[in-house]
């Protein structure tokens, strides 16, 4: 009785997901369609500037693809934005020591920061919003004085062709890297453990815990993936830019989480996938991309992005907003 | 003979849910200043009565009359308004404000300017304090998070009282309290009546009723099958009201009893824990125990400690005579032992995973081969439990928000299962579902058992654990007070055991 009565409603809601994991698609079809045919004169559909996006989106999906793990568990990061900067800057200022040893220890800045951001949101208890948004002003405050506030130069030329600078053909290096990390990220949150006791935590961390999934654990691990991948994406940026800056990474915030939110990860938990985060990464890119080739200057170009980003959110959250 | 109107006279009262009638006629009286009590079985239609009264469900049928006015709540404010006011079970305060301040959070005593007259409000909430009698023990100022679970319970009838009610609905009023709170709460519900409030006083406590309530009303199936004065009768004709004699739609459950000699396969001595105290029990493989006890009787807590969620004090855990350390859930499944939790749907289960991802939540760490997922292995397990379980799902990808009480039910009980567990412990499994859900779900346990686990299995349906188990204990207050063989167990015996 109780299956007849409710499967006529089942059927409908379960269509309603469907389409609302199709809809990011066509939310990038349309996008791309309308500045293919306004931008045609400017070259959008150019090879060149279709490759110009891959290495403008490179950075925002490697952090996307960290954020996935993060939100899928149902928290939350605002410190991997000071992370990129504290990363670049290292492997900027330790590179005359040697690449490896350089990339190296950039990365264990970055995990040593996503490390005490996990610690004290699995052993402390603090929700992880407060504790990164500390950190971040922290990690953010130590970059400037370290570099007091001056650009590094990056010369080492190796370094800036594997990170950044390079081109495989017509290939750039950060389109490379980009694959790379979405096919990882990919692999680890669908065919993993890991991946699954990622989504179960955040999708109900009581029903985890009881099913002997160490949730404290798992919270711990994605921040400090997720800052590992945030000081990925600082050595990138100082391969790409060939120097590094206190101010790298700090628009980034807004553009990594719609660009996850956008590819239908829930805010609140459970549900992610790292193919819809590389879509919505794309469509982040893609709208910086042609709001340029548009001629819009950086104030006309903050306001339509910030537009963009709330309408495309409201197409694809519709399930969430109707829920509650 | 009746010189005021009743405080609520209902009659013919009418409610179906989806096409199963819930109340099939009810008649309810209530006097004014009289306590009164209302008993039956779960599913008997006390709640749903409660929700009418309560303005929270329309009747389909019948009428409410109160103090002789004829009335029709439309929602719980309305009949708040009435002067109906409820004291649910867990209790709604605001932990972190004032006595006073949750006494007037409905109606908010203002001053000029819109503000807040907060010394009026402490003053009038100290008046009402020393009316109900309670003025020594609480203070208005004093923030809710430091009272007891009885004061708290006090402060939601102030609330109440606060907001003019006449007619109060306590729903297990007792469930969480201390013996001395408890006496202190009849001492506050003498007070009240006195005050010419009437009050419904629904329990599952059965000796409390001949303690404090005036007159019964017993509910069975949905109608009103006795109306009596608590003077005029006893609590073994209670029971049998209660039972009535409902059709025998038990299964003989037969297992073969355990060889003298054999090791439990779990063995708890003298386990202790805040809520525990030196509980000691067996379970051999093959057999099914019942743990038969009150809502908030520790029954709950014992399978709590057994799985790692409660720290345990004192005393031991033995599984297959060997004693085990278990810290968490980890520790537990790791030795075996698995829990089907009260709240399938809190506890559980991940609604918006897919049946297959639930069923494999406890096995994760069994698939990973070493770093994929064996997702194959994991496809095999999952058909081979859908099949086995029978349950009905559109397939392995289907959400598991979208199945019926009964199958997420049974979801629960392949996730435990699949995590190779020999020890599962069930906590009112059968609770909220359909009665073919039911013997399915007990069938399903009774293989399990039968292939040389261990089952500890929790109901609220002594009927069901008289027939089910092997043997039952019979937890009270956090103690095992005493136990029973299948032959001696009996659904009125176990009803009386437990009380």
């Amino acid at each position: 009785m109780d299956i007849a009565v409710n499967a006529p409603a089942t059927a409908a809601k379960k269509r309603a997901i469907q389409w609302n994991t199709l809809l990011i698609y066509i939310v990038f079809v349309v996008i791309f369609l309308f500045f293919s045919i306004t931008l045609h004169d400017k070259g959008f559909l150019q090879p060149g500037n279709l490759m110009n996006i891959a290495r403008q989106t490179a950075m925002i999906s490697i952090m996307a693809v960290g954020m996935t793990f993060v939100l899928s568990a149902a928290e939350i990061d605002l410190s991997f934005c000071a992370i990129v900067a504290l990363s670049a800057v290292t492997v900027a200022l330790l590179l005359p020591h040697g690449m490896i040893v350089a990339v190296g220890a950039a990365l264990l800045v970055g995990a040593f920061c996503g490390l005490v951001n996990g610690l004290f949101v699995s052993k402390v208890g603090i929700p992880s919003f407060l504790v990164t948004l500390g950190t971040a002003g922290i990690i953010t405050g130590i970059t400037r004085w370290i570099t007091e506030l001056q650009t590094i130069p990056v010369d080492n030329e190796t370094f800036a062709f594997i990170f950044g600078s390079g081109d495989l053909g017509p290939i750039s290096v950060l389109f490379v890297w980009m694959v790379a990390i979405a096919v990882l990220g990919h692999v680890l949150l669908r065919k993993t453990r890991f991946g699954k006791e990622v989504l179960a935590s955040g999708g109900n961390k009581i029903s985890a815990m009881y099913s002997g999934i160490q949730v404290n654990r798992i919270k711990l691990y994605v921040l400090v993936l997720n800052a590992v991948l945030a000081a990925l994406a600082g050595i990138l940026y100082a391969g790409r830019l060939q120097s590094a800056r206190y101010t790298l990474g700090e628009n980034d915030l807004m553009m990594v989480i719609a660009a996850v939110i956008i590819g239908g990860t829930s805010l609140f938990g459970g549900k992610g996938t790292v193919a819809g985060t590389m879509v919505g990464a794309l469509i982040m890119g893609m709208v910086n991309n042609g709001l340029v080739l548009m001629g819009l200057n950086i104030d006309q170009q903050l306001i339509f992005r910030g537009v963009i980003i709330i309408f495309s959110v409201t197409l694809t959250m519709g399930h969430l907003r109707k829920k509650h | 003979m009746q010189t005021t109107p009743l405080a609520i006279k209902a009659t013919g009262l009418k409610k179906q849910f989806d096409g199963t009638p819930v109340l099939k006629g009810v008649d309810f009286e209530l006097a004014a200043g009289e306590v009164h009590a209302i008993v039956g079985q779960n599913g008997a239609g006390k709640s749903t009565l409660m929700k009418i009264i309560n303005g929270l469900y329309q009747p389909d049928e019948g009428r409410i009359e109160l103090f002789g006015q004829p009335v029709h709540f439309a929602t719980p404010r309305d009949a708040r308004e009435g002067g109906i006011a409820m004291v649910y079970q867990d209790l709604s305060l605001v932990d972190s404000m004032s006595v006073a301040e949750n006494i007037f959070m409905a109606n908010w005593a203002e001053s000029h300017f819109g503000l807040l007259d907060q010394r009026g409000m402490n003053l009038q909430a100290q008046e009402l304090l020393e009316q109900m009698g309670i003025a020594d023990e609480i203070e208005p100022t004093q923030p809710v998070a430091t009272l007891s679970m009885g004061q708290q319970q006090f402060l939601e009838i102030a609330k109440a009282i606060a907001q003019k009610a006449r007619i109060l609905i306590l729903d297990e009023p007792t469930a969480s309290l201390s013996n001395q709170e408890i006496a202190r709460l009849f001492t506050l519900i003498e007070h009240l009546k006195a005050q010419g409030v009437a009050i419904i006083y629904i329990t599952h406590y059965l000796r409390d009723i001949f303690k404090i309530c005036d007159s019964i009303t017993v509910l069975r199936d949905g109608r009103c099958v006795r109306r009596v004065r608590t003077a005029d009768t006893r609590i073994e004709a209670l029971l049998a009201d209660m039972l009535g004699h409902h059709a025998d739609s038990s299964v003989e459950w037969v297992r073969p009893t355990p060889a003298p000699g054999m090791e439990p396969l779990l063995e708890l001595r003298a386990l202790s824990t805040r809520q525990l105290d030196a509980v000691s029990l067996r379970v051999y493989p093959g057999q099914v125990v019942g743990l038969a006890g009150l809502l908030g009787s520790g029954r709950t807590e014992i399978l709590n400690a057994i799985f790692g969620l409660d720290p345990i004090l004192s005393g031991e855990v033995l599984v297959n005579g060997q004693p085990v350390q278990i810290r968490s859930p980890r520790d537990a499944i790791e030795q075996g032992i698995n829990l089907v939790p009260e709240d399938r749907r809190e506890q559980g289960l991940v609604l918006d995973f897919s049946v297959m991802d639930n069923l494999l939540m406890s096995s994760l760490r069994d698939l990973a081969a070493p770093v994929l997922l064996d997702e194959q292995r994991g496809q095999r397990i999952a058909a081979d439990l859908i099949q086995r379980l029978q349950i009905k799902t559109s397939g392995p990808q289907q959400t598991v928000r979208f199945l019926s009480g009964g199958n997420q039910q049974k979801v629960v009980i392949g996730k435990c299962m699949s995590a190779s567990a020999r020890v599962l412990l069930l906590d009112d499994p059968t609770f909220g579902i359909d009665l073919a859900a039911k013997l399915e779900v007990m069938r399903i346990v009774n293989n399990y058992a039968a292939a040389g686990n261990a089952v500890i299995f929790v109901s609220s349906e002594y009927g069901e654990i008289a027939s089910f188990c092997d043997a039952t204990y019979i937890v009270n207050r956090g103690r095992i007070t005493g136990q029973m063989q299948r032959h001696e167990q009996s659904e009125e015996q176990l009803l009386a055991a437990v009380q």
